[in-house]
């Protein structure tokens, strides 16, 4: 059969991906010369070993070698290496930073190749639960260990993030780019996003005021009943938000199904790369990658903070986050350049909506179901500054239109977020 | 008032004995037209002529009373199916009197309040057709939170604040979350198809008020949670009078605003938007309903209502911390979740079948409307009540009240402002309230006010 090209391999036995390119029609050709050639089993069999080969390397090569990110990958080993050989928490935390933010883009990737194969509304769904897979799987292994207050701030970290950095830096490269004319996006989804966020901050607000104003009936037992309570409650919110989405929007979600940190340029003609077999191998690889990592990640953040002398609040409100938001961040700058501004809200807001109604209630669910106290009371200064983030760009967002000045104003308020928790540790006494 | 009853008994009279339907028949006809109402007048004249005046009038003053009565109940009491919760009200007080069980008292009479309130809304809405179109919604605006506000009355002469402050407040969220919600949800529902729009302004203009109202709710309890007042106790008491006198005089603006320059919105409301879901005021026309009694009879029910309500709140009132114990729930949570339902039961209904019939102005009138009336009618007139009788009701809601009524103004303001509904944002509202009534569920009020409240 001669030496194939990688090209040509387009597989044979899986189901054909619907592109009607000259590689397919190549593969066509070539299992009819080979069914014609020699004897079939012996051939077939070893033909079939150097297809799996092939196909292997081929989407290792379009997975794992095509995205620039891709350069961070070796931090990963290295970070685990440094954990076994040296015990610079500092550094082992900076590496396996610097190692999980690929993984999480390719995961992106992967998930955004598997909802072509699946149609728009149950992609869009894929792209609901797993768009913020890292940031759960980072919150998961630190509720294992207990770190409730990580859990916490992490999450909120990551709403903020989304909402002001993210955001802040797409209105404003878009607007530098196009800064003679003032970009449009759809009130409507920006209005619905903005009701749920405020939504999940009364979900959260209720338990810490609460707590604070030391108006419980039980002290301590009642707010963690009312948060499991309120967690459902925001669970089947988010649910009916999925549905409501699905069945009215069905175009709008596919389109932000379909979008990620994908470098083509035509949006609802684009071809899937890699097969619906390996986009789910690769979905299930990613996902272990990135939870091996994470935990080391996890147990490293209390020596980190120790030896960068910085506090543990700042590392999960602020750095944590950029690693499960690096992609979303990319993506959603370039779409901005590209004039698309809806897909850019969709991502961030979209991003920081999910987190605040799917991924916070479903952590205090998991500590329900694993016996740890994980409660929405996040204590008042984060709630606060969710509180005033929230308000901040639902005023923003009202009018449905964006300018580099918008983008600039909510990088400064990030920034402002940042240097408050820069100086921000919990109190010792938690009652205080 | 004799002679107007006479009036209204002549058909009566000159028939003999006739069947219910046609006698109401005859009312709601002499009561369309001014003409007929002279022709009448002249028909009983020329009866009198007949025979001598003063024998007639006298013997047939007490039948034509009596009938006019038993007509007047009729229609009143018998015709709506609310009304069946009217026997419960005389069974509380049995119930209070014979027993201890202050769980059932409460119970009891929350259930015979609740058609007692509707029937105040309907007597108030017949009285505007008689009124005209602005002292119609000035009634409308007074009285439509009648109940709230005599109930509040009483338990303010027991010395319970928290509770008239909690039912206040409880009145307002369920107006705004589960009225609001509920009507967009099933509105959503019936218009599967379409999303329903609404007038953008009006809401706008009620969740500026609304703001406002927290406003002057937030500051006296902030000043007084960071221990900041001038003299410790007392200022706070004084802002919250001077800020609830501001409150009603901006409230009286906002009605004298309302009238004067929406006047032709204003009559439908006034017809429609008062608490009266019976089936036989809703004939699917809007501007041409027929007041069903008479001008007098409207008053004298209003007043006979208000003193039932007024009656049965006190048994109401005094079983709030029996039942509080007998059934092991928090006080707050009855003030606050328990106690609005039976003031807003049928403006519930109400604004939920007008959103069923695409009228979802008049079903954000009834809710939003109401809301803002108690925050910033309601809540003002109790504490200058409370003023009057030298009880030191305030505005401070203490923080995790006014901390609640913060978040849902802000939530339910974001979400009127698009001007469009649909059964999501319905179901949203629901949901919010049901998280409001959990945290209220697990809420007492510390023991010391002001020992662990600074953080």
């Amino acid at each position: 059969m001669g030496p194939i090209d990688e090209r040509t391999e387009l597989d044979s036995d899986e189901e054909i991906p619907f592109s009607t390119s000259p590689a397919v029609r190549k593969s066509h050709a070539f299992d009819c010369e080979a069914v014609h050639l020699g004897t079939r089993r012996g051939a077939l069999n070893s033909w079939i070993r150097k297809q799996m080969g092939f196909r292997t390397l081929r989407s290792i090569y379009i997975v794992l070698l095509t995205a620039k990110i891709n350069v961070l990958l070796p931090f990963g080993p290295a970070a685990i290496l440094l954990h076994y050989l040296t015990g610079k928490h500092g550094l082992v935390f900076f590496f396996s930073l610097l190692g999980i933010t690929p993984l999480a883009e390719r995961l992106g990737y992967a998930t955004e190749q598997l909802a072509f194969y699946t149609g728009p509304t149950v992609g869009g769904l894929l792209n609901a639960t797993f768009g913020n897979a890292t940031e759960m799987i980072i919150s998961i292994y630190a509720l294992q260990n207990g770190m409730i207050r990580v859990v916490q701030q992490s999450l909120l970290g990551s709403i903020l993030s989304n909402m002001l950095l993210v955001l802040g830096c797409a209105f404003f490269t878009g607007g530098i780019v196009h800064h003679e004319k003032v970009q449009l996006f759809s009130k409507a989804a920006a209005l619905v996003n903005s009701g749920l966020l405020l939504m999940a901050v009364m979900g959260l607000m209720f338990p810490a005021v609460l707590h604070f104003t030391h108006t419980e009936v039980h002290f301590g037992k009642s707010e963690l009943a009312l948060s499991r309570f309120s967690s459902c409650i925001m669970l089947v919110a988010y649910a009916s938000y999925l549905f409501f989405q699905l069945k009215s929007q069905p175009n709008l979600y596919g389109q932000i199904g379909e979008e990620g940190a994908n470098e083509e340029d035509s949006e609802n003609e684009e071809a899937p790369e890699i097969t619906q077999w390996e986009a789910i191998g690769w979905l299930a690889i990613l996902t272990s990658w990135v939870s091996i990592l994470s935990g080391y990640l996890v147990d490293a953040i209390q020596g980190a903070s120790d030896s960068l002398h910085i506090p543990v609040a700042f590392i999960s409100v602020i750095l944590l986050p950029i690693v499960g938001n690096a992609a979303e961040h990319a993506s959603a700058i370039m779409f901005a350049v590209k004039d698309k501004l809806d897909i850019t809200l969709g991502v961030a807001i979209g991003s920081s909506t999910q987190i605040s109604m799917f991924v916070i209630p479903f952590c205090v669910v998991v500590g329900w179901l694993m016996g740890k106290p994980m409660d929405l009371n996040f204590q008042l200064f984060e709630t606060a500054t969710l509180f005033v983030a929230v308000l901040v760009v639902a005023f923003m967002l009202q009018e449905g239109t964006s300018n580099y000045f918008k983008g600039l104003m909510l990088i400064l308020c990030y920034l402002i977020v940042a240097a408050s928790f820069f100086v921000h540790v919990d109190p010792a006494n938690d009652d205080d | 008032m004799d002679p107007k009853l006479q009036l209204n008994a002549i058909p009566q009279l000159e028939m003999g004995s006739l069947d219910e339907r046609s006698v109401r028949g005859r009312e709601d006809k002499s009561h369309l037209h001014g003409m007929d109402n002279v022709t009448q007048k002249s028909d009983f004249i020329c009866v009198a002529d007949e025979g001598s005046f003063s024998g007639v009038s006298r013997v047939s003053s007490v039948k034509m009373l009596s009938n006019g009565v038993c007509r007047s109940i009729k229609t009143v009491v018998f015709s709506n199916k609310l009304n069946l919760l009217m026997p419960f009200g005389p069974v509380a007080i049995l119930v209070h009197i014979l027993t201890s069980n202050q769980g059932l008292v409460f119970f009891f009479s929350l259930l015979g309040i609740t058609p007692l309130a509707e029937r105040l809304g309907y007597a108030t809405e017949q009285l505007a057709f008689y009124t005209g179109a602005t002292v119609g919604g000035l009634l409308n605006a007074t009285f439509g939170n009648a109940t709230e506000l005599i109930i509040s009355i009483h338990a303010l002469r027991g010395g319970m604040i928290r509770v008239v402050q909690q039912s206040l407040l409880g009145s307002i969220l369920s107006n705004m979350l589960l009225v609001l919600g509920c009507a967009f949800f099933c509105g959503g529902f019936v218009f599967i198809k379409k999303e329903q729009v609404f007038n953008k302004s009006t809401a706008v203009v009620n969740s500026g008020l609304l703001l406002m109202a927290v406003m002057g709710l937030l500051f006296p309890a902030v000043l007084h949670y960071t221990h900041s007042e001038v003299h410790f106790g007392k200022s706070e008491l004084a802002l919250s009078r001077f800020s609830s006198c501001i409150m009603l005089i901006a409230y009286g603006a906002y009605l004298y605003y309302q009238l004067k320059t929406q006047v032709h919105q204003y009559v439908p409301l006034n017809e429609e938007g008062s608490p009266s879901p019976s089936g036989e005021s809703q004939n699917a026309d809007d501007n041409d309903e027929e007041p069903e009694i008479s001008k007098w009879e409207a008053i004298i029910w209003l007043a006979v209502m208000t003193a039932w309500i007024s009656f049965l709140s006190e048994y109401l009132v005094d079983a709030i911390d029996g039942a509080s114990k007998a059934w092991h729930i928090p006080i707050a949570f009855i003030s606050v979740i328990l106690l609005p339902i039976v003031g807003n039961a049928a403006e519930h209904a109400s604004a939920i079948m007008f959103a069923m019939k695409d009228k979802l102005d008049i079903s954000l009138g009834v809710a939003i409307g109401s809301s803002t009336q108690i925050a910033m009618f309601g809540i003002p007139f109790c504490v200058v009540f409370g003023w009057i009788i030298g009880c030191p009701m305030d505005l401070n809601f203490h923080l995790f009240e006014t901390a609640v009524l913060f978040i849902t103004v802000i939530v339910v303001a974001f979400l009127l402002q698009e001007g469009t509904s649909n059964y999501f944002k319905g179901l949203m509202l629901i949901l919010c309230y049901l998280i409001v009534a959990a945290s209220f569920f697990v809420h007492v009020d510390p023991t010391k006010d002001d020992a662990s409240l600074e953080n």
